[in-house]
């Protein structure tokens, strides 16, 4: 302790200016009198300097006469307040472009309404829809659309649906897409995950509004179980050779309509999650005239129990154990290169067939496994014939998938009046036609749909 | 199963490295949306570069069909040449993300936006679609221009060279001897054009504003109600009694556009109807960007004089 306080003392005095004992405060003044004199003649030195330059540059500019001389001053003056005006307009420019405002990070967003008018002869007891016989008016979706780059080397966008649930009509928001998508990785590849529509077939990851005709086909709707939404990732490969050719495969929790595999306490297997797949092509056979062939595949090689019972008409009753899922389709367009805003033929077919292995509750109590195959497809010819206007007719067919006698076709021809992108209204006559086996009535429907959009608007890969 | 599984490692290998490092060939790979794009491209490049325009030029610069064979190429490519201003907007982004190049997406030297430097025409107050599928940064067929045509040039000179610094010289000649024989061209057009000073005409879409500012016409309006909206029947009748007022002698359409209404629009009017090509190729011996501007002039002259 002594050393510090040694050592602190030592420094105090090490810091006092020696000079304070050398001199007497006379001396100090009048040091400092002739440090002042001497810069006081310094400052009257550089003031004959600029003087005398000032004298060299009067000299040196060109005469100005009568009241040219007198309104000069004026004039320079006008301008100096200009510049200075425009500088400071600059300075708020410049300065309102490095501001951070927070909407400036906002996504692009938009918004898309659909409405669904009805009329069906039949009951929905006596057809198996979710909708009422008679007369309908459904608010099908209202669906916000989210999308902005993450960072650069992704995008992210979310679609929030907030269609009226059918029972109830009370509009239930739902999480329809919310993924991260990669932009830049190399090899050709491309990662989506979260929540998507998985690439399986031509239609089935199309959302509701954007489809050519009112309703989602009856092949899809059995088999996929509607739009192919999925919790899971999705990779796109494009083959590396001139002509194109397109591969997706990815993985997911559900997919479409099927319950996801995540009963709290088990153990999830690998096979209990979905599996499915996508290769496409597409061929120039003409300039006007395109063909676009795909097929896709779809294995939950474990979905036992998942989905619950499905009580059959003889009393049986299935429970899914493995799902099967193959399709394939093309999309045979004519597309004349000058004039393609006003005319376009396309005729676009999926043929699906589903090959679902069960468990099988016979009433008697057996349990018996069983693998039922059966077919589905849909085909569609669309003219347009006018940027506005579209006609079209629209083949459905589906077979059950627990039961391949109960089958159903459809007949649906319709036209739609698209006003402008953003809006658009579609008039569609169905006939639907089901057998004896299904328990269901043929039935006669009318649908108005009005769809439109607000906000930002993108073209889609798929909307090709 | 287990001898051959380093043979299908292999192959599976190769095919992904074939993507990984694509093997440049000797010339730039150059994609243009337009054909005019591509021709000043091969003009300034000259046998150094290969170029393909996803237009054929038949095609409205907003329609171009959004063909995944157009994918392959794309993926391919060192540069993508554009007109920019959001013309290419309802095909481009969605090519630009299918065909996984990062080269050629925005913000990298390969993407080569031609409206650099351009200062645009009727930029909107609002993007409201009220107004109807309106361009947010303003009217983008500078290209009709051809003084402001050189600007696109410029801006593609600039992308070569700074992809194949060790060719400037070569493209400093092309780019020269070309814009010297556009210069001359522009001289004779503004000669050819002068007696169509001042006088007012219509087109089908909104494709001709640098082309009347540069040329001193006097743009009318257009037969679409609104940018990418087909006319109402009272939007045609109103054009009529103004075009009638006003004694517009010209109607322009664009060969991709149907020729009914404007046809039955010159008939009421007394005006004439020509058909105009918006880019190379639109119209028969329209090949290059030159020829169809001569076409474009020879058109509209012969058809006032014969008029008179």
């Amino acid at each position: 302790m002594k050393t510090v306080i040694a050592l602190i003392t030592l420094f105090l005095f090490a810091s006092i200016p020696t000079g304070l004992f050398a001199q007497t405060v006379e001396e100090r003044l009048n040091a400092l009198e002739k440090v002042l004199k001497e810069q006081e003649k310094t400052i009257k030195e550089q003031q004959k300097v600029i003087e005398d330059l000032l004298a060299e540059v009067k000299e040196l500019q060109p005469p100005v006469q009568g009241a040219a001389a007198a309104k000069e001053p004026a004039v320079t003056q006008q301008v100096q307040e200009q510049v200075q005006e425009l500088k400071e307009k600059v300075d708020q420019v410049a300065e309102a472009q490095t501001r951070t405002v927070p909407s400036v990070f906002n996504p692009a967003v938009g918004l898309v309404g659909e409405t669904v008018f009805s009329y069906r002869s039949k009951g929905s007891d006596e057809t198996g829809s979710d909708r009422p016989g008679g007369f309908d008016a459904f608010q099908r979706s209202v669906e916000l659309n989210l999308s902005a780059s993450v960072d650069p080397f992704a995008k992210g966008y979310a679609v929030i649906n907030a269609s009226a649930d059918p029972k109830t009509g009370e509009a239930n928001a739902t999480v329809e897409e919310a993924a991260i998508q990669t932009t830049s990785l190399p090899w050709n590849l491309e990662v989506k995950a979260g929540r998507f529509f998985g690439e399986f077939g031509r239609l089935s990851y199309i959302h509701d509004h954007e489809l050519p005709f009112v309703n989602r086909p009856l092949a899809l709707e059995e088999y996929v179980g509607g739009e192919s939404r999925t919790d899971g990732v999705q990779v796109n490969y494009l083959v590396p050779i001139p002509h194109y050719v397109s591969l997706t495969v990815g993985a997911g929790n559900q997919f479409g309509g099927d319950v996801p595999p995540n009963d709290v306490g088990t153990f999830r297997q690998g096979s209990n999650v979905n599996y499915w797949g996508r290769l496409s092509s597409f061929f120039d056979i003409t300039p006007d005239i395109s063909f676009e062939p795909g097929i896709s595949g779809l294995w939950n090689p474990a979905t036992t129990d998942l989905g619950g019972g499905l009580p059959q008409p003889d009393g049986s009753t299935f429970f899914e154990r493995e799902r099967r899922l193959a399709g394939a389709d093309f999309m045979l367009s004519y597309k004349p290169l000058r004039n393609n805003q006003f005319q376009t033929v396309t005729w676009g077919t999926e043929v699906l067939y589903s090959d679902n292995r069960y468990n099988v509750d016979e009433p008697a109590g057996a349990i018996l496994n069983r693998a039922v195959g059966s077919t589905g497809l849909y085909s569609y010819l669309a003219y347009k014939f006018d940027r506005q206007w579209t006609v079209g007719f629209l083949y459905d067919f589906v077979e059950s998938p627990e039961n391949n006698r109960a089958k159903t076709s459809a007949y649906s021809p319709y036209i739609t009046w698209a006003l402008s992108h953003w809006d658009q209204l579609r008039l569609q006559y169905t006939y639907t036609n089901p057998n004896v086996a299904t328990g269901f009535k043929p039935d006669n429907a009318v649908y108005l749909q009005w769809a439109w959009i607000i906000g930002a608007h993108s073209h889609g890969w798929q909307e090709r | 199963m287990k001898r051959k599984l380093p043979y299908i490692l292999s192959i599976i290998a190769l095919i992904a490295l074939s993507g990984a490092s694509p093997v440049h060939a000797a010339k730039i790979s150059v994609v243009t949306t337009l054909t005019d794009l591509a021709d000043f491209t091969r003009a300034v490049g000259g046998d150094l570069v290969e170029v393909h325009s996803l237009a054929t030029g038949v095609e409205d610069t907003h329609g171009v069909p959004m063909k995944p064979s157009f994918v392959p190429i794309m993926n391919k490519a060192d540069l993508l040449v554009l007109v920019g201003l959001d013309c290419e907007h309802a095909f481009l982004p969605a090519l630009m993300e299918a065909c996984k190049n990062p080269r050629i997406q925005k913000g990298t030297p390969g993407y080569v936006d031609c409206s650099k430097g351009i200062v645009p025409l009727d930029v909107p107050k609002s993007t409201e679609h009220s107004e109807g599928d309106v361009h947010p940064y303003g009217n983008p067929h500078y290209m009709l221009d051809p003084v402001l045509a050189k600007t696109a040039i410029g801006n593609i000179y600039n992308a070569l060279v700074a992809f194949a610094p060790q060719h400037q010289g070569e493209f400093a000649r092309n780019r020269d001897a070309y814009v010297a024989e556009l210069d001359a061209k522009i001289v004779e057009w503004e000669k050819e054009m002068k007696p169509l000073k001042g006088v007012k005409f219509v087109s089908y879409h909104e494709h001709w504003p640098y082309f009347a500012a540069r040329f001193g016409m006097d743009y009318f309006g257009t037969i679409e109600l609104k940018p990418g909206i087909d006319p109402t029947a009272r939007h045609i009748e109103e054009l009529i009694a103004s075009m009638k007022a006003e004694h517009v002698p010209l109607v322009v359409r664009e060969p991709q556009f149907p020729e009914k209404v404007p046809r039955r629009i010159a008939e009421a009017t007394g005006a004439v109807l020509v058909t105009l090509p918006i880019m190379p190729g639109g119209v028969p011996h329209t090949e290059t960007y030159i020829k169809m501007m001569d076409y474009i002039v020879h058109t509209m002259v012969s058809a006032l004089q014969g008029r008179k």
